[in-house]
């Protein structure tokens, strides 16, 4: 088996239809609408909304196609490097760690698709996050993932987690809420081993950090995630604080959130 | 002097474990380090082919069985420095290059249709010899003076058994032709005598030896 496994490879059934990122953000059904910065196309996700149900169906689709491809990378982040050459054990271990969640994630998140009546599949899948899982740098690998990626995971559940308290539906709020727990973890893993692997190198810090903004930027869409009251997804300050982030760094997060979708509607 | 009914025997009657074992301290070491060793490349080829299997529930199963087998790489490592061994990494080592081969040919399969292959190399062929070698070493050893691996192997056996039953369970639902029956017959064919070469995954005597030397007839 080869190191470093090309996204275009990853392993799929029949079910599975792999778009672009522009491609998939074009779906009308979408959790946010690329092109446009109003109305309820970039309001806060919420039973009451018109296409509100559609958009939460759709982000759990979402999230079950990003939770196979956290596994999968945490995964090959498990083969590609080895131990005392590249990687401590212990970082090893914590990606293995990982992959028993996020495989638990993939079971929480297709059931729960089902439990809100989508069937696998019908949203389309994008392979941007398994991209960043593939950088050649464990250092930059786990800060693209578990920082960037991981902690939009934080945002993204605990609004599903509010959506399924307004909707009223107990399961949804109650499995969310769990897996909050569990990106809460691999964020803090991120930060711990960025701290830890780049006490002494500066440089590869910066690069690591600077690799982070580069993925939460791709991650925007647009403003997508923010601390505006209307920001489909709310950035979660406590819980980021808690894996690690400093108020800095969460500050920056909101700045870029706040650009972006000035840029867009621009 | 506490008052005590009756003075009581050091052991009670059911209990019956012995001081002798058949590994002492320098042997123990030597073996669990081969123990981690196999663990580790285990978990690292699990959470590699992840990525590379197309059905979804064997995805997400490779990805739980992936973190049982890094717990136990975990187990034996915090294990060695309590064997004397501070240097952990100097006995995570293979038994010898059988062995090496063996991990080598189980890893090689990648494509997405090999899924069988990949399953056969950890739950028909290594596996069940993990599972062989460490009832051994758990039947074997001091229930007494090297009780903490005892309570490891417990713990680790009864991941194995899960998981080989599991395993074992994906095997049989993905074989569904005599194509695909000759397929996991042939990789397993192959597999198990890289494995015999090794002597098993602690090199010879990773079983013990059941059979009986004979003097010599004149």
């Amino acid at each position: 088996m080869r190191k470093i496994f090309p996204a275009e490879e990853l392993a799929r059934d029949p079910r599975f239809i792999r778009q672009t990122n522009e491609q998939r953000l074009g779906d009308p059904r979408g959790a946010r609408v690329a092109g446009g910065n109003s109305g309820d196309r970039l309001a806060k996700l919420t039973p009451e909304l018109a296409n509100g149900p559609d958009r939460a169906r759709a982000l759990m689709h979402g999230i079950f196609t990003g939770e196979i491809q956290a596994l999968e990378g945490a995964g090959r982040t498990c083969w590609d490097f080895e131990v005392g050459e590249d990687v401590p054990l212990e970082l090893k271990l914590d990606m293995a760690r990982q992959c028993w969640d996020e495989a638990r994630h993939c079971e929480i998140s297709v059931a729960l698709a089902e439990h809100m009546g989508t069937e696998l599949g019908e949203f389309a899948e994008n392979g941007l996050l398994y991209e960043a899982a593939c950088n050649p740098d464990p250092v930059l690998r786990l800060t693209g993932v578990n920082r960037a990626l991981e902690g939009l995971a934080i945002d993204v559940f605990n609004t599903m987690k509010e959506f399924g308290n307004l909707a009223g539906d107990p399961v949804l709020e109650f499995c969310e809420d769990w897996m909050l727990a569990d990106e809460v973890t691999h964020v803090k893993m991120g930060s711990d081993w960025l701290r830890q692997l780049t006490a002494n190198d500066k440089e590869r810090l910066d690069k690591a950090l600077e690799f982070q903004k580069v993925v939460d930027r791709l991650f925007s869409f647009n403003g997508f995630r923010g601390e505006d009251d209307d920001s489909p997804i709310q950035l979660t300050r406590r819980f980021r604080e808690l894996a690690g982030f400093s108020d800095d760094e969460i500050d920056e997060i909101a700045d870029m959130s706040r650009e972006a979708r000035v840029e867009a509607a621009g | 002097m506490t008052e005590t009914k009756r003075p009581r025997e050091p052991f009670a009657p059911w209990d019956r474990r012995a001081l002798p074992g058949l590994f002492d301290v320098e042997e123990t070491a030597k073996r669990v380090g081969h123990y981690k060793w196999v663990e580790l490349k285990l978990f690292e080829a699990l959470g590699g082919w992840v990525a590379t299997v197309p059905e979804l529930d064997i995805k997400m199963r490779l990805g739980t069985h992936c973190y049982h087998h890094a717990w136990h790489a975990e187990l034996f490592d915090k294990r060695l420095p309590e064997l004397r061994e501070m240097k952990t990494d100097r006995l995570t080592v293979p038994p010898n290059d059988h062995m090496v081969a063996f991990i080598d040919a189980m890893t090689e399969p990648e494509g997405p249709t090999l899924t069988i292959e990949k399953l056969v190399g950890v739950y028909r062929v290594l596996i069940p010899h993990k599972i062989a070698a460490y009832t051994y070493h758990r039947n074997a050893t001091s229930e007494i003076t090297d009780m903490p691996t005892v309570r490891i192997l417990d713990f680790i056996l009864q991941d194995e058994f899960n998981d080989w039953r599991e395993g074992e369970m994906l095997i049989q639902s993905m074989i569904e032709s005599e194509e695909e029956i000759d397929r996991a017959m042939v990789h397993q064919t192959r597999l198990e005598k890289l494995m015999l070469a090794a002597g098993g995954i602690a090199g010879p005597g990773s079983i013990g030896d059941p059979y009986v030397d004979l003097p010599e007839e004149n």
